[in-house]
């Protein structure tokens, strides 16, 4: 047998003031973008080789953080209730900065671009609202939901968008208003979204311990699988096509579980539990391109795992709780957010386990 | 999960409306008690805005459980405070204010039962004012009854505006349907600080404090759904076994009707006292400190509920005797 790889050998890394509560690279890859409870944002430029800060320090804090698809702006929300944007000309072109818009003093922990499109959802309380990339303005009308949008996310065609609240998922096409939203009632708070590629699945975790999983796009009938030692918090769909369905991965308590869909039926899907953490997983990422899963928790370690659910590595920081990870679109470089303030960038070579065939170019598909 | 010490302790506050509520938390926040206090209020109002520890959040109840009372929750305070942990080093304290209509329950509730909650902050007590002008005219409101019956402290407020006898008489009111709060008179919500906030009435450690008086007057029996409060006293051990029993089949038969409970108890056998204490159905107990020199073991058990039948209740209460 082959002595285990070693994925990661060296480390970047830095310090905000506060506990990094989000992350987010460009599309391009140059650029990350960094949030913090402190309200600061730090934007690094790589390509420029050079940082700035965005937003300083100051007693509200910053809770979500994101690219446009294009790259064209970047966007940070709150507990000011305010969503900030910022116009970004590539790298080495200092962005610049919209007014301001205010949202109803809600404080804002929900926002998604649109994939391949230019509107932002926001969450502000019970509204959905959205930014108009295009035309660079705030729509007027709004999405209203039963309860407080918990969690936003779009389907990868980006024609589709989902929200939770407490008691129902609402999908709606934001650019076919005509269509009236469709519910998928829930037991509980759905608090953390996200649509598969293959199948467009939807996937929904839950404050109950829960997880909700529509196939279809939301119109086939959902299964829901419980269970879990926690608070079903955070969740990451595989971009690599599985057999049926992609690979799951959800995060409640300690643990991570992968699922991964053997057959059809409602008794078809896995759980492969991943114990390692002695804390609360509070991220988990597949990596963009294969079927490495990083995790990140509270115990002060990021633990990447193949597709199977094997540790492939143990990262450290110094000993401070993770509360982020982003991966770079390349998914060879993983960042994680402590919560002390520190970051870490890891440049990560892929095991040969979770390696996937480069695209075909031509010839007949199997 | 952090240890006790190092959980953020949380006063929550509750009143009717008009009894002071803003009053007590601008005293709060201006006060120099060298605590930074964060404050989640339903509505600015007026407190002090100026300071940025002030957060505003809608109350959102999140029933669970399809609707068990005692697993009702304030999802905005899950999410809210979740956020606002984040920024743990910036704060001492946290004080939230329930609207004057609201249900203590499902706010203390949240405590208990979300995990992550659970894990990073602790009850301190709940603080309820009383408006002694006009609380007469709302007595028979459900708000003000639970508020009553779930307070750890209750400010006796408006002091001024009412005579000795009228102060005295509600005084009694309140101590028939809870008589394990601290009762302070104020005027202007002026109580001392540590009367309010770092009070650990949550704490199984806390000796119950229940008023002599309350075990030796009579109460009225008040009509059907009446809010009111038994306390029973036995000198002999009780029976580790039948008393467990008891209180397991108590609050899954009663829980939605029992409010607060608080009991010191002697089990036969042990050199160590047991504490108690309960909201509905979340039952927290641990084996506690051995009787002191000089003490007489005893058993001292409080029942703060609607709909109490003191008969049947001290009857099964008394089959627990070892």
């Amino acid at each position: 047998m082959a002595p285990p790889q070693t994925l990661v050998q060296e480390r970047l890394g830095g310090a905000c003031s506060n506990a990094i509560t989000a992350q987010a690279w460009s599309a391009d890859g140059e650029l990350l973008a960094m949030a913090t409870a402190g309200g600061e944002l730090l934007l690094i430029d790589f390509r420029a080789g050079c940082e700035e800060l965005l937003r300083g320090e100051r007693d509200s804090s910053l809770n979500v953080v994101g690219f446009s698809a294009d790259d064209r702006f970047l966007m940070a929300a709150g507990q000011g209730g305010e969503l900030l944007l910022w116009e970004l000309g590539g790298s080495g072109v200092r962005p610049i900065a919209f007014d301001p818009l205010p949202l109803g003093g809600h404080w804002l922990d929900a926002a998604a671009w649109q994939p391949q499109g230019c509107l932002l959802a926001v969450g502000a309380g019970k509204q959905v609202r959205l930014w108009d990339g295009a035309s660079r303005t705030l729509r007027v009308e709004s999405q209203e939901l039963e309860g407080t949008v918990l969690a936003l996310a779009w389907s990868r065609d980006g024609r589709r968008l989902a929200a939770s609240c407490h008691g129902a998922v609402l999908l709606w096409s934001p650019d076919d208003p005509g269509q009236p939203p469709q519910r998928c009632a829930t037991a509980s708070a759905g608090l953390a979204l996200g649509w598969s590629g293959q199948g467009n699945l939807l996937a929904s975790g839950q404050l109950d311990g829960s997880l909700m999983l529509w196939p279809d796009g939301g119109a086939g009938r959902g299964w829901q699988f419980s269970g879990f030692p926690g608070k079903a918090r955070a969740l990451s769909w595989c971009d690599q096509p599985g057999r049926l369905a992609p690979l799951l991965a959800v995060a409640s308590a300690d643990i991570a579980v992968i699922w991964s869909q053997q057959d059809p039926g409602a008794k078809g899907w896995k759980p492969e539990p991943l114990v390692l953490h002695e804390g609360r997983v509070h991220a988990v990422a597949f990596a963009p391109g294969s079927r490495l899963l990083a995790t990140a928790s509270s115990d002060g370690t990021v633990a990447l795992w193949d597709g199977r659910g094997r540790l492939q590595q143990l990262l450290e920081g110094d000993g401070q709780p993770f509360n982020s990870l982003s991966w770079r679109p390349d998914g060879r470089h993983l960042v994680a957010g402590g919560a002390q303030g520190q970051w870490w960038l890891w440049p990560v070579a892929l095991p040969a386990s979770v390696r996937t065939r480069p695209p075909r170019s031509g010839g007949f598909a199997p | 999960m952090a240890s006790p010490r190092d959980r953020l302790p949380v006063t929550v506050l509750t009143g009717y409306l008009g009894s002071g509520k803003t009053t007590l938390l601008n005293r709060i926040l201006t006060h120099e008690h060298g605590m930074k206090v964060a404050v989640i209020v339903n509505e600015f109002g007026d407190v002090g805005i100026d300071n940025q520890l002030v957060i505003e959040a809608d109350e959102e109840i999140f029933e669970m459980n399809n609707g068990c009372i005692c697993c009702t929750v304030r999802g905005d305070l899950i999410r809210i405070i979740g956020n606002l942990m984040k920024r743990r080093d910036r704060f001492d304290h946290l004080v939230i204010e329930t609207t004057g209509l609201a249900d203590p329950a499902p706010v203390i509730q949240t405590f208990f039962v979300d995990e992550d909650l659970r894990d990073q902050l602790k009850l301190d007590a709940v603080v309820t004012l009383v408006d002694l002008k006009h609380v007469e005219q709302h007595w028979d409101s459900e708000e003000v009854q639970e508020q009553l019956a779930f307070a750890d402290v209750l400010l006796l407020n408006k002091i001024d505006l009412v005579d000795v006898e009228a102060c005295l008489a509600i005084q009694q009111r309140t101590r028939a349907l809870n008589p394990l709060a601290r009762v302070i008179p104020t005027c202007q919500a002026d109580a001392a600080m540590d009367q309010i906030l770092g009070v650990e009435a949550f704490s199984l450690e806390r000796a119950l404090a229940i008023d002599p008086e309350f075990l030796t007057s009579d109460h009225d029996h008040e009509h059907d759904g009446a809010i009111g409060a038994v306390a029973f006293i036995e000198e002999r051990p009780m029976s580790y076994k039948k008393l467990g029993l008891w209180i397991d089949r108590l609050v899954t038969e009663r829980g939605p009707d029992l409010f607060r409970m608080k009991g010191i108890i002697q089990f036969a056998g042990e050199t160590n006292r047991y504490v108690l204490q309960s909201v509905h159905m979340l039952v927290d107990s641990a084996m506690d400190r051995p009787w002191r020199d000089g003490e007489t073991p005893s058993t001292q058990f409080v029942i703060i509920g609607r709909d109490l039948d003191e008969a049947a209740l001290r009857a099964g209460f008394e089959a627990c005797v070892a």
